[in-house]
């Protein structure tokens, strides 16, 4: 499969993933259990044919919960009524965190594609108007994009984020991260887009087309825009792992999503206390849900001999440097 | 060559006002300033008086004057948060974020370049199939991620301290508060070095596999010198015009990355400084905490660049 | 490229299990680990001398107690400044301090107070009536702005006073007052020779300010001033010219320095406690907190302190101004009775107690706590656990089930909703705002959190522009008479309603009735028994929800001997001057 339609493919399985992984949580991320403070988690064991062992409470002030081999429980879906069943454990606040950690995959999977999207959207459309006007706008959009790549993202993030109220509502959060994010990232798939079409336009075909009488417009549409694909396509690989990353730094710092609304970021925020880390180790999960993400976005843009996503360097650009797979 | 130099000093000045004119006004914006956090709900002379006494009365435009005015002069302002001149303040955290920031750096280079050297110049080895391995790996896990792992394997195997820059009552000995320092820098210099490390592997690999194709090595080799020689007195050097301007992309994603890492292991540097101005919004400091981070960004990317067109000079201004 | 492909995937496929392998085992195997053990405790008498090493949270903004109302300057005033006279914290009795002895008139409010002698001020200079009378002055001063100032007043009045010769001092309150002369526990005592310039020009508000050198502070405190290094930490060593002597006849303090470290958060903070680094902290801990300390505590490194109950338990609010109501058509059922009483009626507070604070707290159903051992009073009405008493309540306002949400609907289909707005990152209140909410979704009503920052939530609170408020406050005075903004319908701490004109309903003019009373009588018989009132009034009507009340300890490293704990901050160091390690 050539690059640009496993991304397409890849992005399109995450969204399917967005939409149905908080269908199949078994309980209420908000629901609190009694006497559920860090359970640990409750596999499903090989030796009991999938079922769990149950786990009861042995010291309430200590949190420390004795397992019951005796006792068998099925998997929380076949019985969501009787005596609950944690499979990655629960977090300080007493919920389920494999429920969280489920619910908590549609934010944060939307935010990254809409980002993506205003992203690529925003940084095609500078790319066109940089390639086609060149001259003065071009420098302009250049040099504008040159000083957004230098300027750390975190930097930039947390001076716009000042602007804001510290606390928002999410939606209204999820909106400003989308614009924070395009704003930052538009300028690599800016150039890739220029690049492009700056040697697209001067090919053989596009002189031909051009001669042959094809309005700007049709040329635009049919062959500038689509040879765009593939690059930005491949930047959009890049940029999605960096994207989730960010929202998780943003909200683990306080910044992102409200604690009342659970995304990969705030879950890991809860994790943030380093003597309850130490003591109950699997409230971390969250961050293998976001490295598997990012591994597996390496996996399909990787070509296999290059980077995953890095182009070659041109000698010759020191400093011009398009900004491709570094981790944020 | 001088009317070069002299456009990239105004740009750079133009960079750092920019960005501190942005972390002042940015902070202004929102609702709420910084009196009414330190006194109670029904002392509303006593909060008064602090507004005064801060100078949050005046409007934004006479504040960012003022502000301004100081810049130019030489004061970056006073802190609220804290109660010092905003310099003192900075002058602590810089240190200690730049310490981070090299000690990444130097650490991932040490890592990395061998690392890439050896996968460069040896495409089918197993060792090169593992390097490329944990190079993938580590590529993908953010510093955030890769610091809380960290802490929880040093506070589990107690290894390592966790937490905070400074560790057990008064060091006696300056080798004592110098291994005492290092101590506490590894998990966070760790956190940000490893993803550096896998960056500049898979950079300098390729750059090996560019180089090698132009059979200097063979040349080498055919003169009569040793493979290690072959590789890294002539091959080497010539890959570094690569491999060199990356490391300004690097320490861009370094800065960023540190802000999450110090909030983790509460490192007191300047991306932990920036946050609590902006939870205190404390606009001084945020201005001159941001304005530093650009500089220290700046001085690094231009220092690469300069060496990087030192080492070749073909390595101009593009088009 | 093509012949490395199948190795390539095959590779990555091993990665893929090998991987999955590990995770699951871990997912199998993964237990709560111990955290590293420390070298047991040695016991023996305490000696003189030695380093007392205690957290700091946050950084110094002001020496100067009329400046700063933060937890660093109540501190540092405990430990360089003395009072005239000191409420003992365990006992509850007024003891005498830097005045040895009064009299009080017949008329209840003029007093006269005789000054210690022979005492000296931290730099030499000696200690006279002058000093009282700026204090006391410097306090009341409208120029000054002073944050004690809205404390101290009497029946709204400043103190009157007078320096009758150089070691006695006439003071005079605008009224009888029922604390009395307890009221001078709050004043600390500032020198006239180091601050009277700057009250004169007007620099009274950077006079002490942290880049103050140590020699221009003077104190009669146990302790001053040695330096401070920012970002670091606060070192005071020894006052010489220190005039308390244990009963004993010791010389006091015990400890040669106390070094207060500054500490950016509350895991490092824990961290160094553990490791030895630190000998106590300042906040009482959390009761997570307790169960990570448990190695230490077993191995002798840390013994934990009980501090007893919290005097400070979170506080549900609701809005009952009617202003904010006016236009609203929820407020029939919003502003009624008995939606409060059924709210409380809703939540299981001992299953709270559990899932918040690990078993470590007690049931309350008004503000007032069994910490606060002098004038708690048990007889007030107690909403037990009571869904369908809930429920009942709730229909009695028009809120029934009327369509096929889980929320209740008044007359007019309208959900039963309210926004609750609460502090952002207090992990305690959020989770006990989680548990309300639970509690309240299950009678049908829904409360939606609105998580602000402090500066926001205090405006708003202030502006009273709120449905309903969750937040925790702390009051640092025991004595009703001093709280009350709380109380009073007048008063600027009157959550539900504050600063009334006149009182808008009838149990709130009868509570000012009653603290009116409480507050003028010096009979303390008769205070208790009007305030015990006060309370069933207020739990009564539930303006304000209860839930329950910490129990409070602190982690003590196993040095530190001598300790006089007490529920009110400071927990410990408000008798600095007794406290003393082993070497």
């Amino acid at each position: 499969m050539r690059l640009p339609v496993r991304v397409l493919v890849w992005l399109a399985a995450l969204l399917l993933l967005a939409v149905v992984a908080p269908s199949l949580a078994p309980y209420a991320p908000t629901q609190m259990f009694t006497d559920a403070r860090h359970v640990p988690p409750m596999p499903p064991r090989l030796e009991a044919s999938g079922r769990v062992y149950a786990v009861t409470l042995t010291d309430r002030l200590r949190e420390r919960y004795a397992t019951d081999a005796s006792r068998l429980l099925p998997l929380p879906w076949w019985a969501p009524a009787g005596t609950p069943v944690f499979l990655l454990g629960t977090d300080a606040g007493s919920r389920d965190l494999f429920s969280r950690l489920l619910v908590a995959t549609r934010p944060t999977i939307l935010l990254a594609l809409a980002a993506l999207l205003g992203t690529i959207t925003l940084g095609t459309l500078l790319g066109v108007i940089a390639a086609r006007r060149g001259g003065l706008i071009d420098a302009l959009i250049m040099r504008t994009g040159d000083l957004l790549l230098v300027l750390p993202v975190m930097v930039v993030a947390l001076l716009l984020r000042s602007a804001l109220p510290l606390v928002l509502p999410a939606v209204e959060i999820f909106a400003w991260l989308t614009l924070l994010l395009s704003s930052v990232g538009w300028p690599i798939v800016m150039r890739v887009v220029r690049a492009t079409i700056r040697h697209e336009q001067a090919s053989a075909s596009a002189l031909a087309v051009t001669a042959l009488g094809a309005s700007r417009g049709h040329l635009l549409r049919r062959h500038l825009l689509p040879a765009c694909a593939g690059p930005v396509l491949a930047q959009a690989g890049l940029l999605l792992p960096a994207f989730i990353a960010a929202e998780a730094s943003l909200s683990f710092i306080g910044l992102g999503f409200p604690d009342t609304w659970p995304t990969w970021g705030t879950l890991l925020r809860e994790a943030a206390d380093v003597n309850a880390l130490v003591r109950f180790p699997w409230t971390l999960v969250p961050a293998a849900a976001i490295f598997l993400v990012t591994f597996g976005t390496r996996l399909v843009v990787s070509d296999g001999h290059a980077m995953p996503g890095t182009t070659a360097v041109r000698p010759g650009s020191a400093g011009r440097i398009v900004r491709e797979g570094s981790p944020r | 060559m001088l009317r070069r130099l002299s456009l990239r000093l105004v740009l750079a000045v133009a960079l750092l006002w920019a960005a501190g004119s942005l972390g002042f006004v940015m902070t202004q914006l929102a609702p709420g300033d910084a009196a009414l956090a330190d006194v109670g709900p029904g002392a509303v002379e006593a909060r008064e008086a602090l507004r005064a006494r801060l100078g949050l009365d005046a409007p934004l435009s006479v504040r960012y004057q003022r502000w301004l005015t100081g810049v130019v002069q030489g004061s970056l302002g006073h802190s609220v948060l804290f109660e010092r001149p905003v310099v003192d303040v900075l002058r602590e955290r810089m240190v200690n974020t730049a310490a981070l920031a090299l000690a990444a750096l130097l650490v991932g280079s040490l890592l990395g370049v061998p690392l890439g050297v050896y996968s460069g110049t040896h495409p089918s080895a197993i060792g090169t199939r593992c390097i490329r391995g944990a190079s993938a790996l580590f590529v993908s896990i953010p510093s955030l991620l890769l610091a809380l792992v960290l802490v929880l394997v040093s506070a589990r195997t107690g290894w390592l301290p966790v937490g905070g820059m400074t560790g057990a009552a008064a060091a006696s000995s300056l080798l004592g508060l110098i291994i005492d320092r290092l101590s506490h820098l590894t998990v966070p210099a760790l956190a940000l070095a490893l993803p550096l490390a896998a960056m500049l592997e898979h950079t300098q690999a390729q750059a090996m596999a560019d180089v090698s194709s132009m059979r200097v090595i063979d040349g080498a080799r055919a003169r009569g010198l040793s493979r290690r020689a072959a590789v890294w007195r002539h091959a080497w050097p010539l890959s570094l015009g690569t491999v060199l301007p990356v490391y300004g992309v690097l320490a861009g994603s370094l800065f960023g990355g540190a802000v999450a890492v110090e909030a983790v292991t509460a490192w007191p540097g300047l991306g932990r400084l920036m946050l609590d101005a902006v939870r205190a919004r404390d606009a001084a400091l945020l201005a001159g905490a941001a304005m530093t981070a650009t500089a220290l960004l700046a001085v690094i990317t231009q220092g690469i660049e300069a060496l990087a067109a030192w080492r070749d000079p073909r390595t101009g201004t593009d088009a | 490229m093509a012949s490395t492909r199948p190795p390539r995937f095959l590779l990555t496929v091993l990665l893929i299990a090998a991987v999955a392998g590990t995770a699951y085992l871990l997912w199998r195997d993964v237990r709560p680990a111990a955290p590293p053990q420390v070298p047991g405790a040695t016991d023996g008498p305490p000696a003189r001398g030695g380093r007392l090493v205690v957290g700091l949270r946050s950084e110094p903004r002001s020496f100067n107690r009329h400046v700063a109302a933060a937890a660093f300057t109540d501190v540092f005033t405990h430990l360089t400044q003395a009072r005239l006279v000191r409420i003992h914290r365990q006992t509850g009795e007024l003891e005498p301090l830097l005045a040895e002895s009064w009299t009080i008139a017949p008329d209840g409010h003029h007093f006269t107070l005789q000054l210690r002698r022979n005492v000296q001020w931290s730099d030499g200079t000696p200690f006279t009536a002058d000093d009282v009378v700026f204090s006391v002055e410097a306090a009341f001063d409208p120029a000054l702005k002073s944050v004690l100032a809205a404390s101290l007043r009497v029946d709204g009045q400043p103190w009157e006073v007078r320096a009758l010769d150089t070691h006695s001092v006439a003071l005079a309150f605008a009224a009888p007052f029922g604390p009395g002369l307890r009221l001078l526990d709050l004043l600390p005592v500032l020198p006239k020779h180091r601050l009277e310039a700057a009250r004169r020009d007007g620099t009274w508000a950077t006079a002490w300010n942290p880049a103050t050198p140590p020699a221009e502070i003077a104190g009669l405190g146990p302790f001053q001033l040695a330096g401070y290094e920012p970002g670091q930490r606060v070192v005071l060593t020894r006052n010489p010219h220190y005039w308390r002597t244990a009963p004993d006849g010791a010389a006091l303090p015990y400890l040669d320095e106390v070094v207060l470290e500054i500490a950016t958060d509350a895991s490092t903070e824990l961290l160094r406690l553990q490791t030895g680094q630190l000998d106590m902290l300042q906040q009482a801990l959390r009761a997570e907190d307790v169960a990570t300390l448990q190695p230490q505590v077993d191995s002798g490194a840390v013994s934990l302190v009980d501090l007893g109950v919290s005097t400070d338990p979170d506080a549900f609010v609701f809005n009952l101004r009617p202003e904010f109501w006016a236009r609203d058509p929820r407020a029939p059922w919003a502003t009624s009775r008995a939606l409060r009483q059924a709210l409380s009626h809703a939540v299981n507070r001992e299953q709270l107690a559990n899932a918040v604070f690990l078993g470590e707290a007690v049931p309350v159903w008004g503000p007032v706590t069994p910490g606060n051992t002098r004038w708690f009073s048990p007889n007030v009405p107690r909403y037990a656990p009571d869904p369908a008493r809930a429920r009942a309540l709730l229909a009695s306002v028009g809120l029934e089930q009327r369509d096929d949400d889980p929320w209740l609907e008044d007359t007019a289909g309208r959900d039963a909703r309210l926004s609750v707005l609460t502090f952002r990152g207090g992990t305690q209140l959020e989770r006990a705002l989680a548990f309300v909410r639970e509690a309240a979704a299950a009678i049908g009503v829904a409360l939606d959190p609105v998580p602000l920052e402090t500066n926001a939530l205090i405006e708003r609170m202030v502006t009273g522009d709120f449905e309903s408020l969750f937040f925790s406050y702390s009051t640092s005075d025991l004595d009703p008479a001093l709280t009350r903004d709380f109380w009073l319908s007048s008063g600027s701490s009157h959550l539900w309603h504050m600063a009334q004109p006149a009182p808008a309903t009838a149990w709130e003019a009868e509570i000012d009735r009653l603290m009116a009373r409480q507050a003028s009588t010096t009979d303390e018989a008769e205070r208790v028994r009007l305030f015990a009132e006060v309370q069933r009034v207020l739990a009564e009507e539930v303006p304000v929800l209860y839930f329950v009340a910490p129990r409070l300890s602190m982690g003590v490293g196993r040095r530190v001997r001598q300790l006089s704990p007490s529920v009110l901050r400071p927990h410990l160091l408000w008798a600095a001057d007794s406290i003393g390690v082993t070497p």
